[in-house]
């Protein structure tokens, strides 16, 4: 007998849960279906299956150009952040020093700020200093969100690897570097590539921040924003929206699956070289 | 004689590992420490500095001036728009009820995947979070074409009959319930998650306890599992709150006039407006809001249930 749910129970909240799924889904799904609707109003009644609306965006410059900026902020919002976010993360899971809480909550704390109080802070500073808005300022106001996703995908890994393997290959005479370099680097190299693509698809997707201080070069969502004062252009605009959504689902499940059987595998591989290494000193010690 | 070799290698990185670890400490974390600090915390003490004039930016801004925290706490509208503390509790109730929705429709699905779903949890828990991945605006724009006058719903309605050609159902778009609407509907998926992870490191064995010693289902749950989730359900309602607390997106694009918040307000004085002392002070404010509902419900929250 199961203590959580009756057998009446069970049905109900299956009912529950696709219930949930079709909510969740049918939205995206019919704004899929009418993005082939041939017809300038994406709605009913249906004038016929066209794919016009996915060939219009070729010619539209500002949109690829648009496309062009997202695409440079996110990779250099995804480069900086999972740069920033490995030292940080060994620092915060390796190492003890004062005042770390205090630390690892400010890392944490872009967190739980509202997006339209850090663009308009941002966009304070940057006017403060009198640095000239662009895909760079964006980039870094993305970074500050970005890093910590990246931190919080890099830890439970880091945490993962036993100390041991790092204390094995500093017994054997490595260097701080080189121990980075050979043992942790390639073991963390899953996470890396998680943090990396989360942060890149929070730059792509990022509006609010990217609204304030991105300037007249504007990113994607900041476009597509700006566009929907114009009705003729939503039927374009929402084809380039739905190409972008089928690819962006593609990398997450593939990574979340990937991060998925890495982490078994890591289990299977440090598991055993921890045992080893930690039988090994217990012997000798 | 091996034995002793060993030992002699053991222990040398051992002094010297321990000298350079200030060194270390700060080499490893100071450049993102450095970065948080500039680009976070140095611009939130600007915002607030900037709202009482110690700077001026742009030709409106009044020097070392309380004038903009008088304009939003004292005169109930601007520029014809209503301002300041309506729209603040107008967000308030909004972000409230939104959160509130989201928890109710996403704890018994939480619940079922992690205590009755079996081995494949983790593949239907992704089929809740996927649309969470998913572009935020894509997500919006889908409402706006459903819920729209002349958009599917309404125009399917007419085709069937239930509404006449001529006549729209007002209520559902540019308003606040097309803002709640959408506003649970984007965050539902998050909102799972953490749910999910408290639910799933409950010890089974404890309802089996519960349940041997006479206890209903219903007293199970009442007694023992839900406030067991209570730091889940915590951890969801604040990280739904916080995020639309600020929200101007989707009330721009499906709630018109009707659907009007606070963060539009902030959004537009610096966009359309030009006074970005009282949006400032309006920032100020917010995040002052949200700071003291972190510190009611800060103990509770564990960062790591939203992002694993």
């Amino acid at each position: 007998v199961n203590p959580a749910i009756s057998k009446g129970g069970r049905r109900t909240l299956w009912i529950a849960f696709w219930f949930l799924v079709v909510f969740l889904y049918a939205p995206i799904v019919i704004l899929i279906i009418f993005s082939f609707n041939d017809s300038e109003i994406v709605s009913f009644p249906w004038l016929g299956f066209t794919l016009r609306w996915y060939k219009a965006f070729v010619h539209a410059p500002a949109l690829l150009d648009a496309l062009q900026t997202s695409l440079l902020v996110a990779t250099m919002t995804a480069v900086v952040a999972t740069a920033l976010a490995i030292p940080a993360s060994i620092a915060l899971v390796r190492r003890r020093f004062f005042g770390k809480g205090l630390v690892s909550g400010l890392m944490l704390a872009p967190l739980v700020i509202p997006l339209v109080v850090l663009g308009v802070s941002l966009l304070i500073l940057f006017n403060a200093i009198g640095f000239p808005l662009g895909p760079i300022t964006a980039a870094i106001g993305h970074v500050v969100i970005a890093m910590p996703f990246a931190i919080l995908t890099m830890v439970p890994r880091l945490e993962r690897i036993p100390p041991a393997l790092e204390e094995a290959s500093r017994d054997l005479g490595a260097t701080a570097m080189n121990t980075f370099r050979l043992i942790t680097f390639p073991l963390l190299v899953p996470a890396l590539i998680s943090a990396f693509l989360i942060s890149f698809t929070i730059s792509f997707d990022e509006l609010v921040i990217a609204s304030f201080i991105v300037g007249d070069q504007v990113t994607f969502p900041v476009y597509l924003y700006s566009q929907l004062r114009l009705p003729e252009r939503l039927p374009m605009v929402i084809a380039v929206a739905v190409l972008i959504l089928i690819v962006s689902v593609i990398v997450v499940v593939a990574s979340e699956v990937g991060r998925f059987l890495s982490e078994r595998r890591l289990e299977a591989q440090t598991g055993m070289a921890a045992d080893e290494y930690g039988s090994l000193r217990a012997g000798k010690g | 004689m091996a034995a002793e070799h060993t030992g002699e290698v053991l222990a040398a990185p051992r002094t010297r590992r321990r000298r350079g670890t200030a060194k270390v400490n700060l080499g490893l974390i100071s450049v993102p420490l450095l970065w948080i600090v500039l680009f976070f915390l140095v611009p939130v003490v600007l915002v607030a500095l900037y709202s009482v004039g110690v700077l001026t930016l742009i030709s409106y801004d009044k020097y070392l001036s309380l004038q903009a925290w008088r304009d939003f706490l004292h005169s109930s509208t601007y520029l014809g728009s209503p301002l300041g503390r309506g729209l603040f509790w107008k967000s308030m109730k909004m972000s409230l009820g939104v959160s509130i929705t989201c928890v109710i429709l996403a704890y018994p699905v939480a619940y079922m995947l992690a205590l009755v779903a079996g081995r494949r949890k983790y593949t239907l828990l992704l089929v809740i979070i996927t649309p969470f991945l998913t572009s935020y605006l894509l997500r919006v724009l889908a409402w706006r074409v459903l819920l729209n006058p002349h958009g599917v719903i309404q125009e399917a309605l007419r085709g069937i009959g239930v509404l006449g050609d001529e006549s729209i159902l007002s209520w559902m778009y540019n308003s606040i319930f097309a803002v709640y609407l959408v506003l649970a509907y984007a965050w539902v998926p998050f909102v799972a998650l953490p749910i999910f992870v408290a639910l799933e490191s409950l010890d089974l064995q404890m309802l089996e306890a519960s349940s041997d010693l006479g206890a209903s289902r219903w007293t199970t749950f009442r007694r023992v599992t839900l406030p067991m989730s209570m730091p889940g359900v915590i951890a969801a309602f604040v990280f739904v709150f916080i995020p639309t607390i600020g929200e101007f997106v989707t009330p721009q694009i499906v709630g018109g006039k009707g659907g009007y918040l606070f963060g539009n307000v902030i959004q537009s004085s610096f966009s359309a407006s030009f006074d970005w002392q009282l949006g400032s002070a309006m920032a100020v404010f917010m995040l002052a809001a949200v700071t003291i509902l972190l510190a009611i419900f800060g103990r509770y929250l564990n960062v790591r249930t939203v992002a694993e």
